[in-house]
């Protein structure tokens, strides 16, 4: 009997088992765990100080990025695949276009400056690189990569012209600094595009520098990281905008790190997400802090008897219509854009999209999304029917001459387009996707901003017979 | 260019960042017509001639415009009117004065015509009685003849309800429709002259369509009477303090409105917190006519399934619109209106459209608690609008107003800081199936005279009370508690003999016999204001515990004038409380959740406090007796001699399925203990979830009727049930025997009366107790306990046996039972030749037996293991 002395053992063991597991089962919630948002967010080791590292003096940017490839020997090649560098996108096939679309930055026309070309010397301060300053850039130099615009953390590095080092900058002191992107390093290109803080976007602007979490809940709530989203794998960086992009390649979703069917617990909102894009509740509207421009006019360009204030009008660009905490337009968007090409006929008499949204109700893939739409009326040969570039940067700019003719002689010669001599002015539009800026839960639309005699939705223009809560949506 | 652009508007902003607006003082009355909502859908309704009420276009007539005659063309505006609640105002159904159920003694009804409220007061003759009440009464029914039932009120997309109001004011009834239109370019008024406007007329007669909108009633429509009412959700709702127009608002301090209350322009206590909607109704597009919809519109049509043939899950032959646009009743869902129709009850409740079973599996006795309360109890958690608390027109203000309280209110230095309240939870329904509601009490103090009684005229109580826009002398020096000569609030309260007496003789002065003060409290039922999700009641301890919300008194006034007990008023609601007094003279209302109707048990909240008495006075005696008796035997054993210890021998006692049986059940029992006792008590072992320590309580009962129902098959199956079966031969001088072993033998060391072997393991009176343990005690306890569980799914059976409020302190009693019985069993354990031998061979299975001469060799017995 001696072998059985422990036999009480076994018999607690099971009996604790036994009444555990019971116990357990009580207690099993009916939905399992979820995962958290959180776990999909990167962690950011200590970034490696480089003081003793780069002891400097750097004559010039290129020497601080040859100091950089001594070490990261495949950086300056990785920032040269990627449209950083370029300004335009490999080639890429649609729907819309006989030929493959490669288009960027480098050779699109937007309504806000218009275009790059001939005007390098003031739109590539924007350039991760030095020295672009003409049509014959060497893009294979990759010593002229710029690592500090993204990796200062100084606070003392500024671009200027053609992307060079500003007058007195110390290269030393912000080699010595760097680490990884701040809002700072993308916001010193990406809140002051088209010229000044908030102009373009209107959901990147100058207060998601010190953002209030109901301004922004990502980085005000959880000071996020540009990149925290925006994933960053040897240097290339994800996300796409319809303003330059025409696919939705790399792009980045609410849905990496929120999952949308356990993350409502309202079945009525959970259906909603076949069709309405998560932006779409949860930024209900946006410039929220600073105002964004949303018309501009250069023909009214000019003038120089009329009073300038830069939110309304400037001699060298025209007159301008900014507004704040505006409510977005709503369209069907499948994550693909239509891009204006160079050289595109346009109708002088309608309104040309310059960018669009892809996507409409009967496109199972298509959500309504917000955007903020842009409208200009800018320069267009009166004989081909194109719009075309003009020069303002410059001494034979127009921002110097006032002359629209040689501005626009200049202009388009570089840009390759054909100029007839006669020009006016065409309208043109441009949309803008609405992405940042997500304000807490707590403030997202309501049933009644939508569903409701004064909602804020055009069913009729979205393509539905009328309001989906009572004509029923794409599934019935 | 740039034509389709959207402007942001400063509101806007404003609503985004949730600006406070100061709701205190103003004055409602000057608050201007709802405005026009900015977009509408087009009208489906044709253009039509305004006629008066000869039939003649009023553009030719410039006569007054009759909605009967207008909208007579096509509608059947005679049924209309004479089947509608809102135009009858209870003039139907009007009985003699104080035949009303419930009410007051003056009146005929309980309706607007006929019935009579302590807010507004004024008792009005039929004919001041348009006056008095025509601004929140739609026309027709009792003043048909004066006042016209005016559709544009409720189905004009902007009527203008003040001009209308105006009108009613200067007499001018027949006008009053017209009124409504003022501000739409039909028509207009230049002291007392109106005009039409032929620029608002088509060259038909009739009128233009793009300035008058038929439709269906909005939200706004009905808010012109019922409440605050505020659709738009970014814009901040405001609201005043003693709206009567907003009567529901006024009454419970319900707000139908999608707005967040955080965005809302009320001055709310923790209001950043309030992320919540006023009524989430009003957030999901639920409209006021989509509950309350007219019964007989089609589109709401189901048919009860009492009638419905088998065969059939619908029945298309229904009332086609064109019917149902001739003679829309005007009887509406969901109303308190008791009209009977053809429709039957109006009543349709929440369950109607949810299934509250579904949404609710988290909750452990989901349908006790749906059959005990109404849904309003748990998503209706407070109300934050300011509701009337007490009206005392015992006392009037200089400006011959009564001292009004507010609940949820906070005056601070002119500041009004909203602080929500609470609602009481009264019993309603029907007669069987009560459930708990929640409700505003709204309690009132006035002077009445005569007999039967009725209230003194503001008139009169102004003459007794004020000389102009001053205080009587009389009453100064009566009143001027501070002698500072004039009267605040504080002092103008009749709370002594002397001050009562100089009113009521002063009164009697004016010629009123036996003035005397009457008080009453009134019920106002909440259905509004429903929240879901997080913001809805779902904390168990808010109502199992001590302070439980199921019994949460409420405050009816901060004292009672002149002492008067109040009595309640309307037989809506069941007031089985008390009204009790607190020390600082305020008067509540304690609820009584565990006595008729109600009569809930509520875990964790009702205790029976002499079973609790009794239970633990049982158990602590059990504790001292094993105590003494212990400590007996250790004496002992230190005094007595030490001799040779008995021979033992090994002997195999205990099956292992018997030990098996046996801590299994220990651990089960423990466990129900604890569990129990955590349910019984939440309030003292507040770290524990409630609602898991039930999920655990129940699954451990079902664990332990398993284990039981396994240990008697076992039992019975192998013939060990005669070990717990006392053979009747003798029994009784054994169980002697045995006792006088415990009381006297065990004390000097002596043997064990009867061997324990594994044939007979159990002495007699281990028998006895066993026996009644067995057959008494668990069978109760599982049996209790089955129909507490048991009572959401066999009510009736529960219900039958006592109910929850017998089983509930039944159960509690047999627990403290077998508390006390394991404190005796694990001590009679120790009872062995050595105090841990019994336990070990629990555990073991191995007994050591004492040698005694004439003891048989049993079968267990093991002679080659010792």
């Amino acid at each position: 009997m001696r072998s059985f002395r422990y036999i009480w053992v076994l018999g607690l063991v099971g009996t604790l088992l036994l009444v555990a597991g019971v116990i357990i089962l009580a207690l099993t919630p009916n939905n399992a765990a979820t995962a958290s948002a959180w776990d999909s967010l990167p962690t950011h080791p200590v970034h490696t100080d480089h003081t003793e590292l780069m002891p400097g003096p750097y004559e010039d940017g290129p020497a601080v990025t040859r100091a950089c490839l001594a070490c990261h020997e495949d950086a300056a090649h990785e920032v040269a695949q990627t449209v950083h560098w370029t300004w335009q996108s490999p080639p890429v096939e649609v729907a819309w276009s006989e030929e493959p679309v490669s288009i960027g930055k480098a050779n699109t026309l937007n309504n806000f400056c218009i275009g790059v070309q001939s005007n390098w010397q003031g739109c590539t301060r924007c350039h991760a690189g030095y020295g672009w300053n003409n049509a014959d850039f060497d893009f294979s130099n990759t010593d002229n990569v710029d690592c500090l615009v993204c990796h200062d953390q100084s606070g003392g590095y500024v671009k200027a012209g053609a992307g060079l080092p500003a007058e007195g900058v110390d290269l030393a002191a912000a080699a010595q600094s760097v680490g990884v992107p701040t809002r700072v390093n993308c916001g010193s290109c990406h809140f002051n595009g088209g010229g000044g803080n908030g102009v373009k976007h209107g959901d990147l602007d100058e207060s998601l520098y010190f953002p209030s979490e109901n301004l922004d809940v990502h980085m005000g709530r959880a000071d996020f990281l540009c990149t925290d989203c925006h994933r960053t794998e040897n240097h290339s960086v994800a996300g796409r905008s319809i303003s330059v992009s025409v696919d939705n390649a790399n792009q980045v979703y609410c849905t990496d790190c929120h999952e949308p069917a356990t993350l409502h617990e309202d079945e009525r909102i959970t259906a909603h997400l076949d069709s309405v894009a998560c932006q779409t509740c949860h930024i209900p509207t946006a410039a929220r802090r600073d105002p964004t421009k949303m018309e501009w006019d250069w023909s009214q360009a000019g003038d120089p008897n009329r009073e300038e204030d830069p939110h309304e009008y400037l001699r060298i660009k025209g007159s301008f219509v900014y507004e704040e905490n505006f409510t977005p337009e709503y369209a069907w968007y499948n994550g693909t854009g239509q891009h204006y090409l160079m050289g595109d006929e346009i109708d002088p008499d309608g309104v040309t999209s310059l960018a669009h949204p892809l996507g409409s109700m009967d496109d199972p893939g298509s959500l309504i999304f917000p955007f903020k739409i842009h409208l200009a009326n800018q320069p267009y040969d009166t004989v081909y029917n194109i719009l075309l570039q003009p020069q303002t940067v410059g001494e034979t700019g127009y921002w110097t001459t006032f002359d629209w003719d040689s501005a626009l002689r200049n202009g388009s010669l570089a840009a390759g387009l054909p100029y007839s001599g006669n020009y006016g002015f065409a309208e043109t539009s441009m949309y803008w996707p609405i992405t940042h800026m997500v304000q807490p839960a707590d403030y997202a639309l309501q049933c009644t901003d939508c569903h409701s005699d004064n909602g804020r939705m055009d069913w009729q223009a979205l393509g539905y017979y009328g309001d989906p809560m009572e004509w029923g949506g794409r599934r019935r | 260019m740039f034509a389709h652009h959207r402007r942001i508007t400063s509101l806007y902003i404003l609503g985004t960042f949730g600006v406070v607006f100061l709701v205190a003082g103003l004055l409602l009355l000057t608050s201007s017509p709802a405005t026009a909502q900015e977009e509408q859908d087009p009208s489906f309704h044709p253009a039509f001639i305004l006629r008066d009420a000869e039939g003649v276009n009023v553009l030719e007539s410039g006569a007054p415009a009759s909605t009967i005659r207008t909208c007579g063309e096509c509608h059947d505006t005679a049924f209309i009117a004479s089947h509608s609640s809102h135009a009858d105002a209870g003039f139907s159904a009007a009985v003699a004065a104080g035949d009303v159920a419930g009410g007051r003694t003056w009146e005929t009804s309980d309706g607007l015509y006929g019935g009579w409220n302590p807010i507004t007061y004024s008792v009005a003759s039929p004919d001041d009685w348009i006056q008095s009440y025509g601004a929140r009464h739609v026309g027709g029914g009792p003043v048909a003849d004066q006042v016209e039932m005016n559709c544009f009120l409720c189905h004009t997309a902007a009527p203008n309800n003040q001009a209308r109001i105006g009108a009613l004011a200067d007499a001018d009834y027949a006008w009053a429709s017209s009124a409504t239109l003022i501000g739409t370019g039909i028509v207009e008024q230049s002291g007392q002259t109106w005009r039409w406007l032929p620029e608002a007329f088509n060259e038909d007669g009739s009128v233009r369509e793009d300035l008058i909108l038929v439709q269906d009633p909005s939200d706004q429509n009905c808010g012109q009477c019922h409440g605050l009412v505020h659709s738009d959700a970014q814009t901040p709702l405001a609201a005043a303090v003693g709206d009567e127009t907003q009567w529901n608002t006024l009454t419970t301090g319900q707000i139908f409105s999608p707005q967040r209350m955080s965005n809302s322009g009320l001055n709310l206590a923790d209001k950043t917190t309030l992320a919540r909607s006023f009524d989430v109704h009003a957030e999901r597009v639920v409209n006021c006519v989509d509950c309350h919809y007219a019964l007989n519109n089609p589109v709401f049509e189901t048919e009860a399934p009492i009638t419905r043939p088998e065969h059939l899950n619908f029945d298309p032959r229904r009332m086609d619109f064109g019917d149902y646009l001739y003679r829309p009743l005007h009887e509406f869902a969901n109303t308190d209106a008791e009209t009977t129709t053809n429709f039957g009850s109006s009543e349709r409740t929440c369950v109607n459209c949810h299934d509250a079973g579904s949404t609710h599996t988290w909750l452990p006795y989901t349908e006790r608690h749906i059959n005990a309360l109404a849904c309003e109890t748990c998503h209706v958690p407070e109300l934050y609008g300011p509701a009337v608390e007490s009206v005392d027109w015992t006392a009037l203000l200089p400006d011959g107003q009564p001292v009004v309280t507010y609940r949820g209110v906070v005056q601070d230095n002119g500041n009004t800081l909203l602080t929500g309240f609470t609602p009481v939870l009264l019993p309603a329904g029907m007669e069987d199936d009560n459930k708990l509601t929640p409700y505003n009490l709204v309690s009132a103090w006035y002077w009445v005279y005569g007999e039967p009684g009725r209230p003194v005229t503001i008139d009169d109580l102004r003459e007794v009370w004020l000389d102009g826009s001053t205080y009587a002398p009389e009453i100064v020096t009566a009143f001027d508690a501070n002698g500072d000569g004039a009267l605040d609030t504080s002092e103008l309260a009749l709370d002594s003999d002397t001050k009562v007496t100089l009113i009521a003789e002063r009164l009697a002065a004016s010629g009123l016999e036996n003035p005397r003060i009457t008080g009453e409290v009134q019920p106002y039922a909440i259905h509004h204001d429903v929240t879901q999700g997080e913001w809805a009641t779902r904390e168990c301890h808010t109502c199992h515990g001590e302070d439980s919300r199921v019994n949460a008194p409420i405050v009816l006034s901060s004292y009672v004038p002149g002492g008067a007990e109040p009595t309640v008023i309307g037989s809506d609601g069941v007031m089985s409380g008390t009204f009790a007094r607190r020390d600082d003279g305020s008067l509540y209302y304690q609820p009584m959740s565990s006595a008729p109707p109600v009569n809930l048990y509520v875990l964790g909240h009702d205790a029976v406090g002499w079973i609790d008495l009794l239970g633990m006075l049982l158990f602590l005696g059990v504790f001292a007796g094993v105590i003494i008796h212990g400590g007996l035997r250790y004496l002992a054993a230190r005094r007595a001699v030490v001799h040779q210890p008995a021979a033992v021998r090994q002997v195999y006692m205990y099956s292992i399925y018997e030990r098996q049986w046996h801590w299994l059940q220990t651990v089960a029992i423990f466990g129900l203990l604890f569990t129990g006792l955590v349910i019984h008590r939440p309030n003292q072992f507040s770290m524990f979830d409630f609602r898991g320590v039930v999920l655990i309580h129940n699954a451990l009962a079902l664990l332990l009727v398993i284990n039981a129902a396994l240990s008697l098959f076992y039992h019975l199956v192998s013939g060990e049930i005669r070990q717990y079966l006392p053979r009747p031969y003798g029994f009784f001088d054994q169980m002697i025997v045995q006792a006088k072993y415990y009381l006297g033998g065990i004390f000097r060391s002596e043997a064990h009366p009867f061997d324990k072997t594994p044939e007979r393991k159990l002495n007699p009176l281990q028998q006895l107790t066993y026996f009644g343990i067995l057959n008494v005690l668990l069978p109760l306890q599982v049996i209790t306990g089955a129909l507490l569980w048991g009572a959401q799914r066999l009510p009736g059976l529960t219900e039958q046996l006592g109910g929850l409020p017998f089983l509930a302190p039944f159960h509690t009693l047999i627990a403290w039972l077998f508390a006390s019985f394991i404190v005796m069993h694990v001590y009679l354990t120790t009872t062995g030749h050595t105090p841990m031998a019994n336990i070990k061979a629990m555990m073991l299975g191995w007994d050591q037996v004492e040698e005694h001469v004439g003891s048989e060799p049993s079968i267990g017995e093991e002679g080659m293991a010792t």
